[in-house]
């Protein structure tokens, strides 16, 4: 079942079908390859000292799966959350291996084909609300404009500096 | 390839049964049962891989079993050599039209990603393993021909497979290490040492290939080795060597048990046992008992549902009570699932124990008991490296040269032991050595060098064995090839009590030293306590919390203004409030304001250190499944995973030790 399912997302991966939601005003696509599922909002437990855009860890069917903010991940201002606002659980890496994680959007709405054409670099834009690294492509389809998100970049592990790698820096300076 | 693989893990079983005792007292139903499955599984698969003549034996093999049950104890024993040598033919046949069948479809791929490793791995792995613990039978007691024939079936199995997965050394090795045994076999060829050596060097090799292997599957970019080095030659000469000697005009050849030995594997329990196993991947058990986990949330929110209790229907009450058995039932199955017998790290030990003897100029025994005590896997596998740092210190420092045994009037030959038991939701495992025991005051003398105690300090004779787990320590004043790394026992109590267990020495000069390992039987279940501060919930292990107390005026003090402390009993403990352990991420939620008073002080303890944390309610006790939080957020400090609570919400586990060790109390004394 599990291997079925598999290749059927690696297929549509191929076939370029992308899952579309929003962040605010913005539209956003990502590959449904990397997809596994879609929750609706739920309790987050929250994790102490954990990243400023992680909100915290749920259960997902007897899995502790860590859930982060997208808007704080990418840059944007946070807001209270509407009613269409979800949790996508998506892959870390294609291969599987790692545990998901899912990620709050404000809302998903609809699955869509985008074709190579379609597709434009965007070194630009990168330069207002959002960090650099979290889209470089954009697409047009049917008149829209969708900002295609690099998932390796956001899936990545926290960039802040964890809590635990202060401390050698502090005995540096100590001694300096 | 699945196919050709499960058609010589078929084979391999039929083989195994047919010459197992259960079969050759002519009986055992379902023993029988489970042969007659086999071959019929057997017969399939060789119809999908169209190998008729294969197809053709194991139905035949059907049959003479069928004939012979017969008549059960008339002409049963009779048949018994025919149906051995039936099934050897079926196997050679197999293996001859699958090699056929090979060859004439595309050459094997070496070594590619996306090769199925896994097979390979999971199966030659379980082989390696069993040649090991037979090897070392072998050599024990060499007239054994169970021993000899289990190892020519395991070498045998092993070739198939690497032939299989494309990986040729490893084939060749294989192939010729199966000659060398089929001569012990048929009585041409004596056992010797130096055959043992040279087959523990091939089980060696192929068990770096399969390492290798198993990297690959995971995905990574490692090469297959593919260089047996001498290997090969020794193997070849030793062939030609018709004295039955495995001896050769080459440098002798080592062989020393890999570090990282192929994995134990979990399904290895059962089958020692001969009872029927079946080989599942390990994230499908966890995610099975992660799904039980589930269930009984459910199941209990069902049962608790206030709608239906209204019902008042003793139908349904029946039907939940029951329902609530079956799931914890279930969930007591699921978690035994994970634990497996503690047996085979003792066997691992055996084989560092024979090469730490050779190496060594001592003359010593290995004594094994309570091989059966089951633990989890975890558990087991991190159990391996300590005991074979003490197995090492044991041989190395603990037994004498054979002469001053002798002169100590003690038996040439030292006696090592190395034994498990239960004990009430623990496991204990002991080392122990018949030796010189430790020298006490040697012990202090250098404990006083390395500054660890006062000159002139009194200390009771426990207390000074328990000097040699302080870090820094070591008793060896040469250092030794074996045993002086740098490693010390300091090393072995950390690891113990990370896996949250105990280690104690026991010694008596002259007689022998003790080491007894406690450990429980899993890590995956502790009993914890369920704490709230404002909206969230977190979990303390319950072996950590020393006493929990509502604090009256005199408790709460405060030093400097700005740390507080809580004076117990004339002991000053540092309060932790967990809001500020929350504060510093962007989700606290912070009462701010609420003084120490008004808060619940839950006392808490890791090694010598005492906080107490300052919360607002203690809601219970209760057990919990500890979980990962997952790679992605990577370790946070204060956090030791999650669990998921009755409700189905998650609680936050609290990691103490390093909670305390970061806010930096020096206070508790």
């Amino acid at each position: 079942m599990e291997d079925i399912a598999q290749t059927m997302r690696q297929d549509l991966q191929g076939a370029g079908k992308f899952l579309a939601f929003w962040l605010g005003k913005e539209e956003f696509a990502v590959p449904v390859g990397r997809i596994r599922e879609i929750i609706p909002w739920q309790e987050i437990t929250p994790v102490p000292q954990a990243a400023a855009y992680v909100l915290g860890v749920i259960n997902l069917r007897g899995k502790v799966v860590p859930v982060m903010d997208l808007r704080l991940r990418l840059g944007m201002a946070g807001q209270d959350r509407g009613l269409r606002a979800c949790i996508v659980v998506m892959q870390p890496d294609a291969k599987k291996t790692q545990s998901p994680i899912g990620v709050v959007v404000d809302g998903v709405s609809e699955v869509l084909q985008i074709q190579p054409g379609e597709v434009e670099e965007t070194a630009s834009l990168s330069s207002g609300w959002m960090h650099l690294g979290y889209v470089n492509q954009i697409a047009k389809s049917k008149g829209k404009v969708k900002l295609l998100l690099e998932m390796d970049s956001v899936l990545a592990g926290p960039m802040e500096v964890p809590a635990d790698a202060e401390e050698p820096e502090l005995a540096g300076a100590a001694k300096g | 390839m699945q196919r050709e693989a499960q058609l010589l893990r078929l084979l391999q079983a039929v083989i195994g049964s047919v010459f197992t005792p259960a079969l050759a007292r002519g009986g055992g139903g379902s023993h029988h049962e489970e042969l007659m499955a086999r071959l019929h599984e057997t017969a399939a698969c060789a119809q999908e891989l169209a190998l008729a003549g294969t197809e053709e034996a194991a139905r035949h093999l059907v049959a003479l079993l069928e004939h012979r049950e017969l008549e059960p104890g008339g002409r049963g024993g009779e048949l018994r050599p025919e149906i051995e040598q039936r099934a050897e033919q079926l196997q050679a046949l197999a293996e001859q039209e699958l090699e056929a069948r090979l060859a004439a479809s595309a050459p094997p791929a070496p070594a590619g990603p996306g090769m199925p490793w896994g097979d390979f791995v999971f199966e030659a792995r379980e082989h390696l393993s069993n040649i090991e613990q037979e090897l070392l039978r072998l050599e024990n007691s060499p007239d054994d021909p169970e021993a000899v024939h289990a190892l020519f079936r395991s070498f045998h199995t092993i070739k198939g497979l690497a032939a299989i997965a494309g990986t040729e050394t490893a084939r060749e090795v294989a192939h010729q290490t199966e000659n060398l045994l089929d001569e012990v076999r048929s009585g041409t060829r004596a056992v010797s040492s130096s055959l043992i050596d040279l087959a523990l060097a091939s089980a060696d090799f192929l068990g770096e290939v399969v390492a290798a292997a198993d990297l690959l599957d995971r995905g990574e970019t490692v090469e297959i080795p593919e260089d047996a080095g001498e290997l090969l030659d020794h193997l070849y000469c030793a062939m030609q060597n018709q004295n039955g000697e495995a001896t050769s005009a080459l440098s002798p050849l080592q062989p020393r048990a890999p570090k990282a030995a192929a994995g134990p594997t979990a399904a290895r329990a059962a089958a020692g046992k001969g009872q029927s196993a079946v080989k599942v991947d390990t994230s499908k058990l966890d995610q099975l008992v992660d799904l039980v986990g589930e269930l009984v949330i459910a199941q209990s929110l069902v049962q608790l549902d206030p709608a239906l209790a209204a019902l008042k229907d003793p139908k349904t009450a029946k039907n939940l009570n029951q329902l609530g058995r079956i799931t914890s039932e279930l969930q007591k199955t699921a978690m035994s699932l994970r634990v497996v017998p503690v047996g085979q790290t003792f066997r691992r030990m055996a084989r560092v124990f024979r090469d730490l003897v050779r190496e060594s100029n001592k003359q010593a025994v290995l004594e094994t008991a309570g091989e059966d005590a089951e633990l989890d896997r975890t558990i087991v596998e991190q159990l391996a490296d300590p005991l074979m740092h003490m197995v090492r210190n044991a041989v190395d420092h603990g037994l004498e040269p054979p002469e001053d045994r002798v002169k100590a009037g003690k038996p040439m030959d030292g006696k090592i032991r190395l034994s498990a038991t239960h004990q009430s939701g623990h496991v204990v495992i002991e080392v122990s050595d018949d030796g010189r025991g430790l020298d006490q005051d040697r012990i202090l003398r250098k404990a006083v060098q390395r500054g660890l105690v006062k000159e002139g300090a009194q200390l009771s004779p426990a207390e000074i064995l328990d000097l040699i787990f302080e870090p820094g320590f070591s008793t060896s004043e040469q250092v030794t090839a074996i045993s002086g790394r740098g490693v010390g026992m300091d090393v072995v109590k950390r690891e113990i009590e990370r896996l949250r267990g105990r280690v104690e020495v026991r010694s008596e000069t002259g007689k022998g030293t003790t080491f007894l390992l406690r450990v429980p039987l899993t890590l995956a279940i502790i009993d914890a306590l369920v704490v709230k501060h404002a909206d969230n919930r977190f979990i303390l292990p319950l072996f950590t919390v020393r006493e929990i107390l509502k604090p009256r005026g005199q408790t709460i003090h405060s030093v400097e203004g700005k740390q507080e402390v809580a004076l117990l009993r004339d002991r000053i403990v540092p309060i932790l409030r967990i809001d500020k352990l929350l504060a510093s991420g962007p989700n606290g939620a912070v009462s701010e304001g609420r003084p120490s008073e008004d808060l619940v002080l839950v006392v808490v303890e890791s090694g010598p250190r005492r906080v107490a944390l300052a919360l607002d309610e203690v809601l219970g006790k209760q057990e919990v499944v500890i979980k990962s939080l997952g790679d992605w957020l990577g370790r946070i400090h204060g956090v030791a995973g999650g669990a998921i609570l009755g409700d189905g919400s998650v609680g936050i586990i609290l990691d103490l030790d390093s909670l305390m060790g970061r806010e930096g109390y020096g206070l508790a004394a």
